[in-house]
């Protein structure tokens, strides 16, 4: 591989001297391009309390091209499927390589505030989501206490 | 007098012909590399990369197309007047003298080579995400 871009030891510095509240990103031991990530569920989200684990890989082609990202911990959320892969506009076509991984993260939070049933991923929890909101809350705060806490 | 530049010291000349001789050397005694043209790859989309010769004629068209309108944005040479910033988005680093920039014609400023690598998946400025072509007809226009 070839040496690591000045830009992804600069924002590696910067998370670790400004981190992001609710948020920690640690890289590799061995890989600098992925990091250990973890997202405290939002408050007055079902995820509230919840510690999410994801995994974030910096693609060679980074900044050009999004980084890759997947939620460890499983999560009750219609733009979240079974695997952990996300559905996150940023993350596909509206990516920018003005964005970091610090935004990435902050909008990847935001959308555990306010998920999108109308742009699914996990099409079951999406139908359920818009058939019975408040039982898929239910749901979504039991599952956070079963596997985040 | 005044032959200085014209008898550098022999010290200077086996220096530098030692190292042209050792390349030299190399080269001719390495055997011949396979004849392989370098094939360049685009990407018709941000996440498509495609080797130029496994293009579809649309996307060549749309290629050579964004070839064409990024030659017609301004660049220039950072002269450390900018009041902007002072750093390309892309990668971060601060802009030195002298570098290579690009404008767009929302004004946002940024390394002629990182803003063309990006320009060429998509036609949109990384900090406003305004599509370019849009503005640079209404440039046209206006003038």
């Amino acid at each position: 591989m070839a040496g690591l871009p000045r830009r992804i030891i600069k924002e590696t510095q910067r998370l670790m001297q400004e981190p992001v509240s609710g948020i920690t990103a640690l890289p590799d031991e061995n890989n600098a391009r992925y990091f250990h990530v973890t997202v405290i569920g939002p408050k007055e989200s079902p995820y509230e309390n919840g510690t999410f684990k994801l995994e974030l890989f910096l693609p060679e082609e980074y900044p050009m091209s999004a980084p890759k990202v997947r939620f460890l911990t499983k999560i009750y959320h219609p733009n979240i499927d079974k695997l952990g892969r996300i559905c996150l506009d940023i993350l596909k076509d509206k990516w920018s390589p003005a964005l970091q991984i610090r935004t990435v993260l902050l909008s990847i939070q935001a959308l555990l505030s306010a998920p999108n049933p109308d742009d699914p991923l996990a099409n079951e929890v999406a139908d359920a989501w818009k058939s019975d909101e408040s039982q898929a809350i239910e749901t979504a705060k039991a599952w956070t206490q079963k596997h985040a806490i | 007098m005044g032959n200085c530049f014209k008898t550098p010291s022999t010290d200077d000349i086996s220096l530098l012909r030692g190292h042209d001789n050792q390349d030299g050397a190399e080269q001719a005694l390495g055997p011949p590399p396979p004849y392989q043209e370098r094939v360049p790859v685009y990407h018709p989309s941000p996440n498509v990369s495609r080797l130029a010769n496994q293009l579809s004629e649309e996307e060549q068209i749309k290629i050579a197309k964004r070839l064409g309108l990024i030659s017609h944005l301004p660049v220039g040479v950072y002269d450390g007047s900018s009041k902007k910033g002072k750093e390309c988005v892309i990668c971060m680093n601060e802009f030195i003298l002298g570098e290579s920039l690009r404008f767009l014609p929302c004004m946002h400023t940024y390394h002629r080579d990182c803003i063309d690598d990006w320009l060429m998946r998509s036609f949109t400025c990384p900090s406003c995400m305004e599509p370019v072509d849009a503005a640079l007809l209404s440039t046209y226009e206006t003038n």
